[in-house]
């Protein structure tokens, strides 16, 4: 047990940054495929129902290869819309996935972030599947994502969505307890220019750019630029952390329907960053780039093909490591009917990700230091409508891993729609999380030792954590603007994680030495009070048991830093046509200490923002954190109470 | 036509049409525009009809007052006769006078023809950023002795230029 602290303790103790390359996991997974319509298709009765404000915010097309209506969704889904994303005052994508409380967000450190769904926010935070664009952007390396390197122009962001649990056949090996949805307008929705700058205090600067035009009658395009500075957080003592940090950003994205049956998309970022880490500065950078066909046969009956390519560099200086990973990636998507009665959804995908995880110590490593991992997976599922408002979904994820070889994950979902607006609904499903580098590659020192010394020596009997997930579900969408949704889950995990002593000797190996169970209920709504007033709400309840199986000796409350219970309510104000104000509130229980980590006391925090609008102009001031001097989320740094304003223009 | 391009014609429609149907909540005629109370309050739709069944669907049962609603189509401007709300297919537009041949009979003209305000159209259901916004002629409206309701006009883009003749 000394070992496995010591791999903690020696992550915390630096900026916390570093522990991801320290502890952690791997998956690899599809694009995802679901795409909820933040507004169903409407009947003349519902249309008729709204006022004229929202009837000029009523989306004219929702176009996508499996178009589903977000009453019908079978599964945890919660959705922002950018629109709601500008009026909470969010600066970045963490801030932004704070509004959705089917996750847990904690920043513990200026750069770093945990985000989970369902528990197991940890360091490891190794369950998710994070896409931007149908782009996976969580590192094999560990399973989670590097949140500092996944930057966008909040303003292109059409919605997020975050489904909890394990989401669907169609989601993927590393969709075990959600999957983030991250989705940019598409070119022709950002013609025009788009200029932003902001000064702060935790955001010091931030400087925005876009630029929207078209070539042609079909042809549209986007390119942008960004560029932030933000101040370090604070240390327990009161001094400032050495962990401010910046970034520089550019990409573009093309839209091209050559015919209405045929679009095409191309899209790019690359980047360049760096953070101050003890000693000298510690650089980032990295490079994608995606093509999508999609290609519609009738309205039931398309297909899709993607191809991307992504590669990021790490470096942490304080640790000695660094890491690139260069992923390519394929993937074909088929939906067709059956008769009437059946919609099938297929696809196969190929991955490849070549890492190099390069320690310049003895002390630690992850050895082999290159590596290729080799991914095919596969998918099918059936979407039988059994009655009018009855559809049941049966699937399976077939997946041969280089950790894990053969996989199998099938689920069911029921759903029992009436009159359109709202959906019972029940899943029972099956997902893996396949091992990553550090559970199986993960070597203290790197040298072998004799048994009499404390070493970690890898995770080379390492198997798939597995999942059968139980998932309740109701949904109610009377109108457009007024929603409710509440998910009850049991989850029931298998071969989690542990860090153990081989018998009576001091080499520590990863197992697979915990289980346990985990169960929760998760709400969230939203409405209006007047044509000036919208709110969104959410709370989240969450419990677990988890446990070393018979036979293993490991304490996997190291394995959660979880809240209880958090809450989270989000006030959208028009004071006028010119002024609005914004307030977003939020409350998370205190996270329990484990032996790696400090209790961290529960909190409620306050984000307000005002901006007065003055076309081609906004202006907006906004305060995040409010109430507090300062706070901590995870670990022990704080994060400070700050002020931004931000001048946009939009012509 | 290829099955999506129809769907999204579809739903852009069905959007126009409720806002037609809409526009008899925010705008008030002037009493000669009716001839007793129980007269019908007319939707015309003049040249080629986007909307299919689906205007006459929002319409049915709906009173504006005491007057039924009631859709009629027309092919040519001559036909129009006792009309309260006038979309005009955007292709007919291309008729130097057929605005003006219009005027005169307290009609409130929409179309989502590209110039529609600046020919001295009403209102304008104009798609930007996939979303149907209004562009609105308050004086040519006035000169037709119709007025607009300031709900209207709130949301909508106001085409008013001080050298605005009819």
């Amino acid at each position: 047990m000394k070992s496995s602290v010591r791999i903690c303790c020696s992550g915390l103790s630096r900026d916390g940054v570093s522990l991801r390359l320290l502890l952690l996991s791997f998956f690899v997974s599809c694009v995802g495929l679901l795409y909820a319509q933040q507004v169903k298709v409407l009947s003349a009765s519902e249309l008729k129902r709204l006022s004229m404000e929202e009837l000029i915010n009523v989306e004219v097309t929702s176009v996508s290869r499996m178009p589903q209506k977000l009453t019908e969704v079978a599964s945890a889904v919660q959705v922002i819309s950018g629109a709601d994303i500008h009026r909470s005052g969010a600066t970045n994508v963490p801030d932004a996935l704070r509004l959705l409380t089917n996750l847990q967000v904690a920043q513990l450190s200026a750069s770093a972030w945990i985000i989970s769904a369902r528990g197991f926010n940890t360091i490891f935070a190794n369950k998710l599947l994070v896409m931007i664009d149908g782009r996976s952007i969580y590192t094999p390396l560990f399973g989670g994502v590097i949140w500092e390197l996944q930057n966008v122009v909040l303003e292109d962001i059409d919605r997020i969505e975050v489904i909890s649990g394990p989401g669907g056949t169609l989601w993927g090996a590393n969709a075990v307890n959600g999957v983030i949805n991250i989705i940019t307008k598409k070119a022709q929705d950002t013609q025009g220019t788009y200029i932003a700058a902001t000064a702060g205090t935790f955001v010091k600067d931030m400087a925005e750019v876009r630029h929207g035009g078209r070539i042609g009658p079909k042809l549209f395009y986007r390119v942008y630029g960004l560029h932030f500075d933000r101040a370090p957080t604070i240390r327990p003592n009161g001094e400032d952390n050495t962990d401010a940090w910046r970034m520089s950003q550019a990409g573009f994205r093309l839209d091209w329907s050559s015919t209405p049956v045929n679009n095409f998309t191309v899209q790019g970022d690359f980047y360049n960053g760096r953070r101050r880490t003890q000693g000298f500065p510690s650089d980032n950078n990295g490079q994608n780039i995606l093509a999508r066909w999609r290609h519609t046969f009738s309205p039931r009956s398309s297909m899709a093909l993607q191809v991307y390519y992504d590669r990021y560099f790490r470096d942490d200086i304080p640790s000695n490591a660094s890491d690139e990973m260069k992923t390519y990636d394929v993937d074909f998507q088929l939906s067709f009917p059956v008769r009437k009665k059946h919609r099938f959804l297929t696809g196969i995908a190929y991955r490849l990700a070549k890492d190099h995880a390069q320690f310049l110590t003895p002390l630690v490593g992850i050895l082999p230091p290159k590596k290729d991992l080799v991914r095919y997976s596969g998918f099918i599922q059936d979407e039988i409508t059994l009655t009018d408002s009855l559809r049941l979904t049966l699937g399976t994820k077939v997946q041969q891993h280089f950790y894990a070889g053969f996989d199998l994950q099938p689920s069911a979902r029921l759903a029992w729609t009436f009159r359109n607006k709202s959906t019972i609904w029940s899943a029972v499903s099956r997902a893996i999380r396949t091992a990553s580098r550090f559970d199986v590659d993960y070597f203290i020192p790197v040298t072998p030792q004799p048994p009499t010394v404390a070493s970690v020596a890898g995770g080379p009997n390492f198997v798939s954590e597995t999942l059968v997930a139980y998932e309740l579900g109701y949904r109610l969408q009377p109108t457009a603007f007024t929603s409710f949704s509440v998910a009850a889950f049991y989850n029931v995990y298998g071969d989690v994680y542990s860090v153990e002593a081989l018998p009576g000797t001091l080499t520590y190996q990863i197992q697979n030495g915990s289980e346990g169970t985990t169960w929760g209920v998760e709400l969230s709504g939203s409405g209006k009070v007047s044509n000036q007033w919208r709110w969104r709400a959410g709370y989240t309840y969450f419990e677990k048991n988890l446990y070393a199986k018979p036979g293993h000796n490991f304490n996997p409350d190291y394995l959660g830093n979880d809240a209880k219970n958090q809450f989270m309510f989000h006030s959208i104000f028009d004071i006028s046509r010119k002024w609005h104000f914004d307030v977003t509130a939020r409350y998370l229980d205190y996270l329990p200490q484990t032996l790696a980590t400090a209790r961290v006391k529960g909190y409620v925090e306050m984000d307000a923002r005002m901006s007065l609008d003055l076309k081609p102009f906004e202006i907006s001031l906004v305060g995040q954190n409010l109430l507090q001097n300062r706070h901590t989320e995870f670990g022990t740094l704080a994060i400070p109470r700050s002020m931004y304003a931000k001048i946009a223009c939009r012509f | 036509m290829p099955a999506n391009a129809q769907l999204q014609v579809t739903r852009e429609a069905t959007i126009k049409a409720v806002f037609l149907f809409n526009f008899t909540q925010f705008v008030e005629w002037p009493a000669a525009a009716h001839g007793s109370a129980s007269s019908p309050f007319v939707i015309g739709i003049l040249g080629d009809d986007p909307f299919g069944a689906y205007l006459d669907e929002t319409i049915a049962g709906e009173k504006v007052a005491t007057h039924p609603l009631m859709v009629k189509r027309y092919r040519e401007a001559k036909e129009v006769r006792g009309c309260h709300i006038l979309f005009i297919n955007a292709k007919l537009l291309e008729q130097k006078d057929l605005l003006s041949s219009l005027s005169g009979r307290s009609m409130l003209t929409v179309s989502d023809a590209k110039n529609f305000t600046r020919l001295g159209g009403m209102i304008r259901l104009a798609t930007e950023n996939n979303k149907i916004k209004l562009e609105i002629n308050a004086a040519a409206a006035r000169d037709e002795k119709l007025l607009i309701s300031s709900k209207l006009l709130r949301i909508a883009t106001i085409f008013d230029p001080p050298d605005y003749q009819r």
